[in-house]
């Protein structure tokens, strides 16, 4: 590889773009009762933390799960080349310690911290990080994310053991912060020439300050502290080695079992805590901490090839006919915001839209009545002898999924629209999206970066909701190419318009993660994803 | 008396085959593609390929005639290979060989508590002179077959657990864990023990050797474990293979309940993803459990009572 | 004294000398079932007669000295209407909720409080019953003509027919029958008619030995073997003699079945293989309580009365119709 004339360019140039975008970010952590750090004299060494999640991926290779309660525990397990600050959004060096990216982003650079080894004691060099891109995309659906991610690239090169270079064939402003995510997280040579299923069952080994111990599927995960580690991100405020001697991630899936154990102490901490049990938790030795995710806000994610939903109508008056306050009143965390986008408030670029997602029964039954669908004998709606129905299919990933989708099918029918429920395993979402053997599904897709609508619903990728190919392509591609912010900001606003606007999807709920965390347990940190960092973290 | 014992054994082998192809037709056969139903149920196999489609058809042998599969798949499961579980990828026997300890020591515990608790409701009640107690204490073993045992085991988590915080909800957290579980396992199985201990404590105190014991002067409470106890637990030994099918599969809903690893978690994830070989791995591991406990009864019965050995030998298979 | 052994202990063990015949998983079962009744030639079935040819004065005064079995026909009568009429005992809606009104405790407006989306939980156990008993009856209705055909045939035909059928009954008693019910399912999958055919195929055997027993036992009968020889042709023998001679065990058995299978309906329902959200199966009302068990202990505990009150009251009709209804004659 020759030199780049553009690799002169100021390093930061482009990521300002990305930078003002991302101040949003700092609203994040506003609602909840905070954070946790700081409290109750000095860290100490040493420690179980257990942590009860409500589900398991199937999977323990970070580049191939997108479950949040999985990605808690592997998050540790593996290192990335940059770290993102989760209050201002700026990306800092982590196992990079610095970068390079040309003035029309379509090349990177980074520069990598010397002396990071991987628990199998091999070190990390620019060839494993290559090694690690290339496979990448190669893991096609089973990492849907993290092929998003790594989408047009066209060449991963060592250009010496620690420099290490990615160019793409377009403008790839998203690739920065990409890389500061899990699933961009670097993976030792010997895992990343496993087969995707073999990482899934085994495990992989990463940079991180934790090593997997033990995988039970469906029942747990235990991670080791790793002694020599002494590569942290930027961000943390300890040097060296994590406090925690011992992290147990255990597979509770009822959220009134969980939240009885945190009561009670057999547990130091839960994740996924619905509206339902914030009143049992609150005034105990309990904190409850909340931030809400960037990216795609939970959304209905209809079946565009479907016939019902080649008609325009049908999707917007299922849109109008869900009252999205209603549902985060009874189900959702306090603090939690209906969708007011496709994208969640706290993602850079979100446009407010809410008028175009009120809730108005009315409009949506008129909507129904001019596509013809004609009031049944039963209450629900037919057209040529056919029912108005809808199967959404979803996934135990949270707690809140099933009441949630419990009101909406309450709230359809009182349109007259049928909605059947059918829950399947986690592992078999990207499946399901693949194969796209669904009318609906229920899901979200935490990023925070605008580019998660491309990832999600560009044609030229994965389009796993089978959009028709026309506008909303192309304010998709250019945002990702182009490097001025302000430019970027109207096509993002665009795009959002436009999927709202048409209804390929229905935007319901922000998700907004809530742990509830034993008072004992300081510096629990969220990372900019809302997920969490463990290695700050002490038990006292 | 080796003449029994051999009939006996070939009779349990002949139960195992025959359980295994009943199980064979319902997962392999009953399902039109089990190959399809695996894809789209595998935890890790994503997405899958007309020709990963054929690939897995043909490793797992249903491109072959049915007979052939069958032979085949009999052949390995005589062996003790029950194929490899199609969500984890690992071998069948080593997964369940892996959750059994924790099942062990959650039936051992329940067993316990329910000779115990069964047993002892059944000679009290035979004790009581007082109609009323005698009354209660038979009502409750009806009661305890009737309740559901998950309801038993959430309402147990509730009081002691969420309430007084005197046992752990959930997990496998040594001996303080195995309480709540072991009494909700124990609710249902003691009530058997109980019911069929009491029947035969009643018909064995109206025997002559009661009255024999009764004239020598013996306490009535001597005379009900001494005597009535032994003779009446014989029968009671003829429940024991179902004692032992009733723990096995009551573990499926109690680990459940108290998200407890185990065969009986095992089994139900298994059921959920459509884990055929795992699921049918289980399905022969009960029979065998209910064919063993059997055999071991059948087997140690002629030593406490050699009456057996003479009708047995006349009657090999009791209709 | 023999009052409360037929009270409190399953009616009907093999006696102590005759062991041998309650040897194996055959013997157990029975034993289990409380039905292994001698097989003695000759002797009029007991329970057979039941209720035929007695005043209705007389079964109110047998009811009204048994307070508890007053009580479970009253529970049993009381979950049949709300099946069939749930329309009797509430009018809420069960599906629709006011979800301002979720997670109210019980009380006077919803007497089983309110679930997380403020669904009257009274009015979802009430229609769940209809959900719940429809898979009930389908199961032992299944176990019951299947294995009741198996056990008629094998019992009647006789010679290697029996064998074979006799043998094929041995082998499902000996998968515990939660574990080939949940095979079934996973062959079959989920809902609330497949978890009853699954529970039902796991209970054939049951029926099947049952009424097979009963077959031989009336068939050697003193006066089936005086109309064969007054040369009876086999179906009069078998429609007039045999099956309302049969029935009787049969039919305490499947009442005792009943209370079996609600509980084996609703255990697979609360593992999740019952019908989808928000169909309230009792199972399933149980099992998404779960989720609310640290502050709406009703969600739980509720429900789970009405099937604990359901089992107990057929059990202890099963009970009352195997042994004192036909001693009190």
């Amino acid at each position: 590889m020759t030199a780049h004339p553009d690799s002169r360019t100021p390093r930061w140039a482009a990521l300002a773009a990305l930078v003002t975008g991302s101040l949003v970010l700092s609203a994040c952590s506003s609602s909840g009762s905070g954070s946790s750090s700081g409290e109750g004299g000095s860290p100490k060494p040493g420690g179980t933390l257990t942590f009860a999640v409500g589900s398991d991926a199937g999977c323990v290779d970070p580049q191939q799960v997108g479950s949040n309660d999985t990605i808690y525990s592997l998050r540790q397990v593996v290192d990335s080349l940059t770290d993102q600050d989760p209050k201002t959004g700026k990306i800092v060096p982590w196992l990079a310690k610095s970068w390079d990216i040309s003035s029309d982003t379509t090349t990177f650079t980074f520069h990598l911290r010397s002396g990071v080894t991987f628990s199998d004691g091999t070190p990390l060099t620019a060839q494993v990080v290559k090694d690690n891109f290339d496979a990448v995309p190669k893991l096609g659906a089973l990492g849907t994310l993290a092929q998003g991610y790594l989408s047009g690239v066209e060449s991963t090169t060592a250009v010496d053991p620690l420099t290490v270079r990615v160019r793409f064939q377009q403008p790839n402003a998203q690739f920065l912060q990409a890389t500061a995510t899990h699933s961009l997280g670097i993976e030792s040579s010997a895992s990343v020439h496993r087969s995707p299923q073999e990482k899934c069952s085994k495990g992989v080994v990463g940079s991180g300050p934790f090593v997997l111990s033990a995988y039970v599927q469906n029942q747990s995960i235990t991670l080791a502290k790793r002694a020599e580690y002494a590569w942290g991100s930027s961000l943390w405020t300890k040097q060296g080695e994590a406090y925690l001697d011992k992290l147990v991630f255990k597979v509770v899936p009822e959220a009134g079992v969980r939240t009885g154990s945190l009561q009670s102490g057999q547990v130091d901490a839960i994740g996924s805590v619905g509206r339902a049990n914030e009143a049992a938790l609150k005034g105990g030795a309990v904190n409850l901490q909340a931030r809400a995710n960037p990216g795609v806000v939970f959304n209905l994610g209809l079946n565009n090839s479907r016939p019902l939903f080649k008609d325009a109508k049908v999707r917007q008056a299922i849109l109008f006919a869900i009252d999205r306050q209603q549902i985060v009143d009874a189900v959702f965390p306090t603090g939690t915001e209906p969708a007011t986008s496709i994208l969640a408030h706290t993602t850079p670029d979100y446009a407010y839209l809410g008028s175009d997602l009120a809730f108005d029964a009315a409009k949506a039954k008129s909507l129904l009545d001019a596509a013809g669908w004609k009031a049944g004998s039963d209450g629900v709606r037919v057209k040529d002898g056919k029912k108005l129905s809808l199967t959404v299919k979803w996934f135990a990933n949270a707690a809140t999924n099933q009441p949630a989708l419990e009101l909406i099918q309450q709230q359809l029918k009182a349109v007259g629209v049928e909605v059947v429920l059918k829950q399947l395993q986690i592992a078999q979402f990207s499946p399901t999206l693949q194969s796209g053997d669904f009318d609906a599904v229920w899901g979200n897709v935490t990023r925070a970066d605008p580019d998660i609508l491309r990832s999600s619903y560009s044609t030229r990728l994965a389009n796993f909701y089978h959009l028709p190919a026309g506008p909303l392509d192309t304010a998709l591609t250019r945002q990702a190419a182009t490097t001025d912010a302000a430019k970027r900001k109207q096509l993002v606003t665009q795009a959002q318009q436009l999927i709202v606007k048409n209804a390929y999807v229905v935007p319901v709920v922000e998700l907004q993660t809530q742990l509830g965390v034993a008072k004992k347990v300081h510096n629990l940190d969220f990372e900019a994803s809302s997920r969490i960092q463990l290695h700050d973290t002490w038990i006292g | 008396m080796r003449l029994y014992v051999v009939k006996r054994l070939a009779q349990a082998l002949g139960v195992l085959w025959a359980a295994y192809t009943v199980s064979f037709l319902v997962l392999d056969y009953l399902p039109g593609d089990p190959v399809s139903a695996m894809a789209g149920a595998g935890a890790d196999t994503g997405q899958v390929d007309p020709a990963q489609l054929a690939a897995l058809r043909h490793e797992y042998g249903f491109d072959k005639p049915i007979l052939a599969q069958y032979a085949d798949y009999l052949g390995r499961a005589v062996r003790g290979d029950f194929g490899d579980s199609v969500s984890t990828g690992r071998p069948v026997t080593a997964t369940l060989a892996d959750a059994l300890p924790q099942t062990l020591q959650l039936t051992g515990a329940a067993l316990l508590l329910a000779v115990f608790l069964g047993g002892g409701l059944a000679v009290l009640a035979t004790y009581t002179t007082r109609r009323w107690l005698r009354q209660l204490l038979l009502s409750l073993p009806p009661l305890g077959v009737s309740v559901p045992t998950f309801w038993v085991g959430l309402v147990l988590v509730e009081l002691f657990s969420f309430r007084t915080r005197l046992f752990p909800a959930f997990g496998n957290d040594g001996l303080r864990g195995l309480v709540l579980p072991a009494v909700t396992l124990a609710v249902p199985t003691g009530a058997l023990v109980a019911q069929v201990l009491a029947k035969s404590l009643f018909t064995a105190l109206d025997q002559a050797y009661v009255e024999t014991a009764r004239a020598k002067g013996a306490g009535r409470l001597r005379i009900r474990l001494r005597h009535a106890l032994r003779n009446a637990s014989l029968p009671a030994l003829t429940v024991v293979g179902l004692l032992a099918g009733q723990l096995i599969a009551g573990s499926v809903v109690v680990e459940t309940v108290f998200s407890r690893d185990g065969l009986g978690r095992v089994t139900a994830a298994a059921v959920t993803v459509q884990d055929i070989p795992l699921v049918q791995g289980v399905v022969v591991f009960g029979a065998l459990i209910f064919v063993a406990a059997n055999l071991i009864v059948d087997l140690v019965y002629p030593l406490l009572d050699p009456r057996i050995v003479v009708a047995a030998s006349r009657k090999v298979r009791p209709a | 004294m023999s009052r409360t052994l037929a009270d409190g202990a399953t009616a009907g063990t093999a006696g102590t000398a005759g062991t041998a015949e309650a040897v194996g998983p055959v013997g157990a079962v029975e034993a289990a079932a409380g039905l292994a009744r001698p097989v003695e030639p000759g002797i009029d079935p007991g329970p057979a007669n039941a209720g035929r040819g007695v005043g209705p004065r007389r079964f109110l005064l047998f009811l009204l000295r048994r307070p508890g079995l007053l009580a479970s026909v009253l529970v049993l009568v009381l979950v049949v209407l709300a099946a069939f009429w749930p329309g009797l005992f509430t009018s809420q809606d069960p599906l629709h909720g006011v979800p301002a009104e979720n997670f109210r405790s019980p009380g006077g407006g919803h007497w089983f409080g309110t679930d997380e989306l403020g669904r009257d939980v009274f009015s979802r156990v009430v229609h769940g019953a209809q959900l719940s008993l429809k898979a009930t009856l389908i199961a032992v209705g299944f176990a019951f003509v299947v294995g009741g055909l198996i056990g008629l045939v094998a019992g009647f035909v006789g010679r290697w027919v029996e064998d074979v059928l006799m043998r094929f009954v041995d082998v499902l008693l000996s998968i515990p029958s939660l574990f080939l019910s949940l095979a079934l399912v996973t062959a079959l999958g989920y809902g609330t008619v497949k978890v009853a055919v699954a529970v039902g195929i796991a209970s054939v055997a049951g029926f099947a030995r049952v009424t097979r027993a009963e077959v031989l036992r009336v068939r050697q009968a003193v006066f089936v073997e005086a109309s064969r020889s007054c040369g009876a042709r086999w179906y009069s023998v078998l429609g007039r003699h045999v099956l309302p001679n049969a029935a009787g065990p049969v039919i305490v058995l499947a009442t005792l079945e009943f209370g079996a299978a609600i509980l084996a309906v609703s255990s697979l329902s609360f593992l999740g293989y019952g019908a989808p959200p928000p169909a309230p199966e009792w199972g399933t009302l149980i099992s998404d309580g779960r989720n609310y068990l640290a502050n709406a202990w009703w969600l739980t505990a509720l429900p789970g009365l009405a099937i604990a009150a359901t089992g107990l009251a057929t059990n202890r009709i099963a009970r009352a119709l195997d042994g004192e209804w036909s001693r009190q004659r």
